[in-house]
């Protein structure tokens, strides 16, 4: 059995001084980080100061792919970019599906690490193993479809492209980085792009991954299959619906937040549920590289076919902003796309403008339920026009301008995504402990509170939460790093992908080795983060989730009781009472050369 | 937590799992591990039935903890394990008398466990040699039969460990009556799930 996987080498691009270099990647390296968010965090705590600005020169791009990237795995067609995020502050990650990952991969590499900056735009082309530098002046200012058009027109559709908008150049805090209609969304990415002048990144490539042991990955490919097509959510709900299906379940329990959380369920939701988007609209399917899912769906609109929006996006720009028109949402999440906006912290600045109207704080002409402001409002932010320009900045920011921090839904400057966990109470305290702040992904607490996954808990109870969520965190920090799709691991569990990774890799993985190495990352990050400033306090939840009780329906009565579970997740995680790692947690993690 | 102790234990007992006075629960909060009381009846828990004590240290209620808390500790210690399920199924212990490892039968029992190793030991309860060789084994494997003792299984949830438990005295019982029947199985598992 050889050693697959990995090229084990890393393509570095520094664009002060336009020099490319190619590295070796030690093969202890790869197996103890193993790829994506783990050679991530292991980059950008190595080599990025904390205290950094996150759109200067100092701070690192950082585009990795994992063992399991093009190795025909199902749902692991992806890559994760890593950076310290110019919206919170933290080191951040975000994962993306698509075919980008794999033809970098494809290309020859494991790992891309973009630093320094340009003085004038550029784009960065690798192609079977070679990468240059091109001027970029003609693209600056073109919108996401058009620079991937362009640059596929130019480069050959076998090319793929991730690239930035208009927001990403004008530093919208919350800009995102784009490729083949797939979004590394979340933290502002794009504006770290921007702030490079680097306006897109091309791959092509079509070398073979290796695969130490083909009988072994066949065999786990076929039994991870039947699990696949045997659970509801990946052969019946995902396919039919995409992850709008959520959209009616969430609103059913009454944690789908309305008009900036002072609500938790919609009642106009049935017009803009998955099952109103699939009957009407839904007009094909499509998938990340050789995703068996198909989670994406295509919809037929009156300006033509486009990709359809996924359930945060529809909650984000429509309940969230008190509207339930559908037509306004997909054409809003569209102007999203094309203008390179993360969706989510869109929304969700814009609802947080919309209450600081209602409420007589700060008046920017929006109001819940306004379609037309919210298109406009969308388009000032990418441009920076008019109090597009404050809202750029984010939810936190945006609220402490005016003196009500408060009313900003987000933690560690992150905007919180589509559930309201005062109804699930460990995605709560996983919202509040997450590394990157309000990201629902780095623990899916949805899918024991909600999914039975992997059995059904109580979703209002606190006992217990401190452990299930920090084995979520850890497990989705493995998972991130090989890199597999969240939506697959609701079907097939850890034990099946590390069996998978040691037959990709030929390095002997057990089931323990994977929730050990997210441990790790979990806690290389935290120690980025506390050097970067960010204590116990940051640790939280906004105070009306704490302190307001929702008011109707099946979660009424009930807030996040944060306090007793962040005391049992700091003992669990062998951290002291400030939420720093104790000597000897690091020790056992091998991470002592980390220090914060 | 009382509840559910008493859940998983009277359903154990009911489905003949244990006898009226073996095996026992526990679940990990943090540092703190609660576990059943020495000798009490699963089928019948109380709220003095259940023992909290440290997982790293030892406190005075350690004295009425169940006689297989130092293996608890240990799977604790190495694994990701939030709940243990200490059980004695009498078909699984059967066929552990007879195997080196337990290879499902049945469709269900091979989605769900694929293989189910077995561990020899001269010592079987509560003792340092299971305490050292069980936690390797369980890093890997949802459950462990012990040879002629039981079965030790993890979970994130008692429900999870309960579920390992059940299956895999399931599992025994097919084998069990499908070598009492005669006659050649007309479908075999694939040999891939001796290397699971």
């Amino acid at each position: 059995m050889g050693f697959g996987g990995w090229f084990g080498k890393m393509l570095r691009v520094n664009l002060s001084t336009g020099v490319i270099t190619e590295k070796k990647i030690e093969k202890k390296v790869l197996s103890d980080w193993i790829g994506g968010r783990g050679l991530g965090a292991w980059t950008i705590a190595g080599e990025v100061p904390a205290d950094c600005d996150p759109l200067g020169e100092e701070n690192k791009l950082v585009f990795a792919t994992g063992p399991l990237t093009g190795a025909g795995v199902p749902g692991a067609g992806r890559f994760c970019t890593s950076a310290k995020s110019p919206l919170t502050g933290t080191i951040l990650d975000t994962d993306a599906g698509g075919r980008w990952g794999v033809r970098l991969k494809k290309s020859g590499y494991d790992i891309l690490i973009i630093e320094g900056a340009s003085s004038e735009p550029v784009y960065l082309t690798i192609s079977e193993g070679k990468a240059s530098l091109h001027e970029a002046a003609k693209l600056w200012g073109a919108g996401v479809y058009e620079t991937n058009d362009r640059l596929k027109d130019i480069l050959g559709h076998d090319t793929s492209v991730a690239c930035i908008g208009p927001a990403g150049e004008n530093l919208v805090k919350f800009a995102s980085v784009i490729n083949d209609g797939h979004y590394t969304g979340r933290g502002g990415l794009g504006a770290v792009m921007g702030a490079k002048k680097l306006k897109a990144v091309t791959t092509q490539g079509s070398r073979k991954v290796e695969i130490a042991n083909k009988e072994k990955l066949d065999f786990m490919l076929y039994e991870a299959g039947k699990w696949l097509k045997a659970n509801p959510i990946t052969s019946q709900g995902l396919p039919e619906f995409g992850t709008p299906v959520l959209v009616s379940l969430f609103n059913e329990l009454g944690v789908f937040p309305t008009r900036n959380f002072q609500d938790s369920q919609y009642p106009g939701v049935a017009n803009i549920s998955g099952e109103t988007i699939a009957e009407h609209m839904t007009t094909g399917r499509k998938s990340c590289y050789g995703c068996p899912v198909q989670c994406a769906r295509l919809l037929k609109t009156k300006t033509g076919t486009i990709l359809g929006p996924e359930y945060e996006s529809i909650w984000a720009l429509g309940p969230e902003c008190g509207i339930g028109d559908l037509d306004t949402i997909i054409e809003a999440n569209h102007l999203c796309n094309q203008l390179g906006l993360d969706a989510v912290s869109t929304g969700v600045t814009i609802g947080c403008a919309m209450e600081l109207a209602e409420k007589g704080i700060f008046n920017t002409g929006l109001s819940f339920g306004d379609t037309t402001g919210l298109l406009q409002a969308i388009k000032q932010i990418a441009y920076r026009e008019g109090s597009g320009n404050l809202l750029a900045e984010g939810s936190r920011r945006l609220a402490e301008r005016c003196g009500s921090g408060q009313y900003a839904m987000q933690v560690k400057g992150l905007e919180l995504t589509a559930y309201d966990p005062r109804g699930l109470q460990g995605m709560g305290l996983g919202l509040a402990t997450s590394n990157q702040g309000g990201c629902r992904l780095p623990a899916y607490m949805a899918g024991p509170e909600t999914l039975g996954v992997p059995k059904m808990v109580d979703r209002f109870s606190t006992r217990g939460k401190a452990g299930l969520t920090i084995n979520q965190q850890n497990i989705s920090a493995a998972v991130d790093s090989l890199i597999a799709c969240g939506f697959v691991n609701l079907a097939v569990s850890e034990e099946y992908f590390t069996r998978i990774l040691s037959a990709v890799t030929g390095v002997d993985y057990q089931t323990q080795d994977l929730h050990r190495t997210g441990e790790r990352i979990w806690n290389l990050e935290r120690l980025y983060n506390l050097r970067a400033g960010f204590d116990r306090s940051c640790d939280t939840l906004p105070p009306r989730l704490l302190e307001e009780p929702i008011q109707e329906g099946p979660s009424s009565g009930k807030v996040v009781e944060l306090k007793p579970m962040l005391e049992e997740y700091y003992r669990f995680r062998g951290w002291n009472e400030s939420g720093v790692p104790a000597p000897e947690k690091l020790r056992e993690l091998r991470l002592e050369d980390f220090k914060c | 937590m009382l509840k559910e102790f008493q859940t998983f234990g009277r359903d154990l007992f009911l489905a003949g799992l244990n006898s009226s006075h073996s095996g026992n629960l526990s679940v990990r909060c943090g540092d703190r591990v609660f576990i059943t009381r020495r000798g009490a009846m699963l089928g019948h828990l109380m709220e003095r039935d259940i023992i909290e004590t440290g997982l790293h240290k030892n406190d005075g209620n350690i004295v009425l903890a169940s006689t297989e808390i130092r293996v608890h500790r240990a799977i604790y210690k190495e694994t990701a394990a939030l709940a243990i399920v200490h059980a004695h199924p009498v078909h699984a212990i059967a066929l552990s008398l007879l195997e080196e490892e337990i290879i499902p039968l049945d469709s269900e029992g091979a989605y769900l466990l694929h293989k189910i190793p077995v561990l020899s030991a001269e010592h079987t309860i509560g003792s340092q040699e299971l305490e050292e060789k069980l936690p390797g084994l369980l890093k890997e494997y949802k459950i462990v039969m012990v040879r002629g003792h039981g079965s030790f299984a993890t979970g994130q949830l008692l429900e999870e460990a309960y579920q390992w438990t059940s299956s895999l005295e399931n599992i025994c019982r097919i084998i069990h009556i499908t070598r009492t029947l005669k006659g050649a199985l007309k479908d075999k598992r694939p040999d891939e799930y001796k290397e699971w």
